[in-house]
């Protein structure tokens, strides 16, 4: 099956990380969205520059093999470490909501902060 | 309980609609062409000394963006210390105490995965590897001490404060290594080391050397991060 590549399940999963960071109210679940649609990129970065019999961009010798291109993977790490970066504050603030409105619902901290600005 | 209006669902099937038509425009008829892999393959281990080209890339070749990159981690790590430094331990978790097996497993195990976060850091010109994925193998090896033996043993171990200020330095030292060549009249980001003998192990300039700092750093900030999560629960 030629359709089923890296591509094709980066673009499924992609949506399926949209959908939720839209339709799903808990902030959580968003943030693992969030994690789905980077992962879903790097798939799609990565798988995009695979090549049938190409090797990892390892030089072993002098013999011409054919390597995969390296830049795509170099750009991929800063988005991992960045990703990374992003989860672990995002969660501290999760935390700091959690420990002042006691929810993860979007709409109710939208109420109670509507409910803090009125009193 | 749960309400998703219709509006919402159809905006954002609207929106995966649009993306998948539009990366499929793109991808689907013709792939893109890729032809900087063989310039890399021919020229970069002339001109870096290093035989992994992903290292090569993104520690001399593309050394600003890691360096930014460096410096969003060092920004992530200081953000979690400073919302949660004053907080938690008000309703501390008691411990559970693990198993005898869990205990000495970690104990025989974590020497060998700091052993290999090291080797991982330490070969990263020469195979798959580098230094954000050996900090990473080490700092999960401190995650599964701290789950066996406890947080707080494990912090007392390793004194945070010394660690924070060990950090800021490392940072510093990836830096003003970056900038040094200014000081021979040579370009910054620029590699003053000799490249070497292709395949050993001190080949690829300086590319070792942020190796091994990239990855003490990234290990030490793993460590605060999760130093910091488990301080706010009071115990894992």
């Amino acid at each position: 099956m030629t359709c089923i590549n890296g591509v094709t399940i980066a673009i499924v999963l992609f949506g399926i990380g949209l959908l939720g960071l839209i339709i799903r109210r808990d902030l959580v679940i968003k943030l693992l969205a969030l994690g789905l649609l980077n992962g879903s990129t790097i798939l799609c970065l990565v798988s995009l520059n695979s090549l049938p019999g190409g090797v990892p961009p390892i030089i072993r010798g002098p013999s011409a093999v054919l390597y995969v291109d390296p830049l795509p993977q170099a750009l991929v790490l800063a988005a991992i470490v960045i990703n990374f970066a992003i989860l672990a504050l995002a969660l501290v603030f999760v935390m700091l909501l959690v420990e002042r409105y006691h929810t993860t619902d979007t709409q109710r901290l939208e109420h109670e902060a509507e409910r803090e600005e009125t009193s | 309980m749960r309400k998703v209006s219709i509006g919402i669902v159809l905006t954002a099937a609207l929106l995966v609609g649009c993306f998948c038509g539009i990366l499929l425009f793109f991808f689907g008829y013709a792939g893109p062409v890729m032809d900087a892999a063989g310039r890399y393959a021919s020229r970069a281990v002339a001109e870096t000394g290093a035989v992994n080209l992903v290292s090569a890339i993104y520690l001399n070749y593309r050394l600003f963006d890691t360096l930014f990159e460096i410096l969003v981690f060092s920004v992530a790590v200081l953000g979690v210390r400073f919302y949660l430094v004053g907080r938690g331990k008000e309703e501390a978790v008691e411990r559970i105490p693990e198993s005898q097996v869990v205990r000495t497993s970690a104990d025989l195990l974590f020497p060998l995965i700091l052993l290999l976060g090291a080797y991982l850091a330490v070969f990263g010109h020469l195979s798959p590897g580098g230094g954000f994925s050996g900090g990473v193998v080490a700092g999960s090896g401190l995650l599964l001490c701290a789950v066996a033996l406890g947080a707080q043993a494990i912090a007392r171990r390793f004194h945070e404060a010394a660690f924070e200020r060990l950090e800021w330095v490392i940072l510093l030292a990836i830096l003003l290594l970056a900038v040094f060549p200014i000081v021979f009249g040579r370009l910054p980001l620029s590699d003053l080391l000799p490249r070497g003998r292709m395949g050993s192990m001190m080949s690829g300039g300086s590319i070792l050397i942020y190796n091994l700092l990239i990855g003490f750093k990234v290990f030490i900030g793993t460590w605060v991060i999760i130093y910091y999560f488990l301080r706010h629960r009071g115990e894992i």
